[in-house]
């Protein structure tokens, strides 16, 4: 009679243990399948419902790039017609009120203003910009400077157009007229790498989308009367809910995250 | 009564049957998650931004005899020694064979042959470390040669070899390679946009290169970055400075972790030297070396993309580093380039200079014009240096401080010239200017 009631508590015994390591024995199996996937950033970002395009894996070469001042608008200033012209000596910038301004619907306002910007008597140098939908938004539309190594995403070579009620109303402008190649080319990191690297320190939340990429370049500092450009990755998220977007900024060359402070001007902290 | 006793018996069975299969299985499942997360980890830290070891390791020049001349080229928009290294990634090279050995006739003939590409380290490496720096499999087993030249012959089809040659030695090595062509290194060659014309003499310490004409060169600018004592610290003690003990003497200062580690900084010269007793083992082989002192370097400053290994003693287990501008290296104030590492069975010390090259900002300098290095004999000599008590002569730019602005550095061309040991500037040694 005892033997019988020590068969069953072991019995109770052995099963309870079997339950117990069937649930850490499926603990440590899903334990296993997460870290699988840690090794594909890229699934876990799917999963997490972060959606983007095809990512480049491919890794190009920037340079360090030296601008001095430049005074070409001022030179050329008085190409300009049907528009009240303002120029800033210091920043070297135009600001410009049209007398006649342009209606402009979200639809077709690149096209509208592509058009405005080729012609000398409208815009100086437009044909050296390009319109930039990553920096625009709806009440400025925001033209980037294109130069034969790539464009400069930057305060210091754009052309921005001021849009109230539907209708463009003028534009600030500034312009670097010759960049010099200041060091040999150097690696950069690629828009892969650069996702990664962004989701990996928690930058990039959940249920957002990865509107825009684009490697451009960017002032980094003045030192000698000169303007140092770096190439800079732009990514611009947007939740998918609140349709909030922020635009992150890495360093192309180290793959630094920096820290967005928009109106430094000084902006050392590149590094 | 006894039916229900028998199953009750053969539930206890199966039961501990199954908690013997469990236990098993997760035993052996931990184990292999736990190692598949530590090379996960291990992966992800090694390319952590970092410049690749074969561009700190890499040939500083290149030379290239046209048919006629010999001549020195860079190119400032494309490292022409990175590119080639990149070409000959894709090369299958055989282990190399000697074929000749102190030689000096020889030799010179060899690194003043005609078509020949030449691709000059500052120091001999191993074929072995070679075939690391190249993740090429038969030179990585290869052992025993050291070389600091790689010759290339770009006209002659024929010649299905690469030639590797020693200074120090006069010893030329001589491997197969299949799967090459000249032609990207030819269009590589022809993109240079600094061109200087030299001849590669034998002298008494060894191969010198002998700039037969004036030279003229840039002047560059940078901005220069360093760092507080206190990051340095947190970076080579890895832990919080709580454990520091520090002292300080005239602008020297003395930061001790415990017994183990010492970092002492002097405000002055800004120079800094580390010293950990607890790094006793000594590297066994020289990629172990040099991969040893790569990880220090990287460990020391945020960016080495102009770094450069300097020289290789394995002797004396000590590595120095400098910083280069197309192709030049730069003497700062200091006689030990930028960063010196040595290993010891005492413990292994590093030593620093903390102020680093950034950020290039144009120079509003105009190019410098330098004597032929002939003439740079002839004064020499003048003041009574012969041209056997040389030990060395290379173009290297001089920092020199803005006195207005003390975060840009200029760089300006001179000659340095080694004399018993000591590396000084041409002005120096005569009081008299390298510039024409």
């Amino acid at each position: 009679m005892d033997f019988r009631r020590i068969e069953v508590i072991f019995l109770i015994v052995f099963f309870s243990l079997d339950i117990f390591l069937f649930l850490s024995f499926r603990n440590s199996q899903q334990l296993v399948s997460s870290s699988s996937t840690n090794t594909s950033t890229v699934a876990e970002m799917k999963k997490r419902n972060i959606s983007f395009g095809s990512l480049d894996t491919k890794s190009g070469y920037a340079y360090y790039l030296g601008s001095q001042p430049d005074n070409s608008l001022a030179q050329n200033i008085s190409k300009l017609r049907n528009q009240e012209v303002q120029y800033d000596e210091d920043s070297h910038k135009i600001t410009s009120n049209l007398n006649s301004t342009i209606a402009v619907t979200a639809a077709d306002r690149k096209e509208t203003m592509d058009k405005f910007i080729k012609r000398d008597m409208n815009v100086l140098f437009g044909k050296d910009y390009k319109y930039s939908p990553q920096l625009s938004t709806t009440s400025q539309m925001v033209y980037v400077l294109t130069r034969s190594l790539g464009e400069v995403y930057d305060k210091t070579a754009q052309l921005d157009f001021t849009i109230e009620d539907g209708r463009v109303v003028g534009y600030t402008q500034t312009y670097i007229n010759s960049t010099i190649i200041l060091h040999e080319r150097q690696a950069v990191k690629s828009e892969k790498d650069v996702i990664t690297n962004l989701y990996a320190n928690s930058e990039i939340p959940n249920n957002s989308k990865i509107a825009y990429a684009n490697l451009a370049y960017t002032k980094l500092l003045e030192a000698k009367d000169s303007t140092i450009y770096i190439p800079v990755w732009f990514v611009t998220i947007k939740n998918k809910d609140s349709k909030v977007s922020s635009i992150k900024k890495i360093n192309a060359f180290t793959g630094n995250i920096i820290k967005s402070s928009t109106t430094n001007g000084d902006n050392y902290s590149a590094q | 009564m006894k039916f229900s006793r028998l199953i009750v018996q053969l539930l206890l069975v199966v039961a501990v049957v199954t908690s013997i299969v469990l236990s098993f299985f997760i035993w052996t499942n931990t184990a292999r998650y736990q190692r598949g997360k530590n090379i996960d980890v291990t992966s992800a830290q090694s390319n952590k931004n970092e410049i690749p070891m074969n561009q700190v390791i890499s040939p500083t020049s290149v030379i290239w005899h046209d048919g006629t001349d010999q001549h020195l080229i860079y190119n400032s928009n494309d490292n022409i020694s990175l590119s080639i290294q990149k070409v000959m990634q894709d090369w299958k090279i055989d282990q190399p064979k000697e074929v000749s050995k102190k030689d000096g006739a020889y030799y010179q003939k060899v690194i003043q042959g005609k078509n020949m590409l030449q691709l000059v380290y500052p120091t001999s490496i191993a074929s072995s470390t070679f075939g690391y720096l190249l993740n090429n499999d038969s030179l990585k087993n290869d052992k025993g040669y050291t070389f600091n030249r790689i010759l290339i012959n770009l006209k002659n089809k024929k010649d299905q070899n690469v030639y590797f040659a020693n200074d120090s030695n006069y010893a030329v090595y001589k491997a197969k390679v299949r799967n090459a062509s000249a032609a990207p290194i030819t269009k590589l060659v022809y993109k240079a946009n600094i061109n200087l014309k030299i001849r590669l003499d034998i002298m008494k310490h060894g191969v010198f290169t002998i700039y037969t004409d004036p030279i003229k060169l840039k002047s560059y600018s940078y901005v220069i970055s360093g760092k507080q004592d206190g990051e340095y610290s947190t970076a080579l003690f890895d832990s919080n400075s709580n454990g520091l003990v520090t002292s300080e003497d005239n602008g020297v200062y003395t930061y001790n972790y415990g017994e183990s580690k010492r970092l002492i900084s002097d405000h002055n010269t800004e120079e800094l030297t580390f010293e950990d007793y607890t790094d006793t083992s000594v590297p066994k082989t020289q990629f172990a070396f040099l991969q040893r002192g790569y990880q220090k370097v990287n460990n020391l400053q945020n960016s080495v993309s102009n770094l450069r290994l300097y020289s290789a003693d394995w002797k004396d287990k000590d590595l120095i580093f400098r910083e280069y501008v197309e192709g030049f290296p730069i003497f700062k104030k200091s006689q030990f380039g930028s960063i010196r590492i040595k290993f010891s069975r005492k413990g292994s010390s590093e030593h620093f200079l903390n102020k680093v090259l950034e950020v290039p900002v144009p120079s509003n300098q105009a190019a410098t014009k330098l004597k032929s290095t002939t003439e740079i004999f002839k004064g020499l000599e003048r003041v009574g240096y012969s041209p056997n008590d040389i030990q060395a002569v290379e173009v290297g730019y001089q920092w020199e401080n803005e006195t207005d602005n003390e975060k840009v550095v200029d760089l300006k061309p001179t000659y340095y010239i080694k004399i018993s040991n000591h590396w000084k500037p041409y002005n120096e040694w005569t009081n008299e200017s390298a510039e024409e």
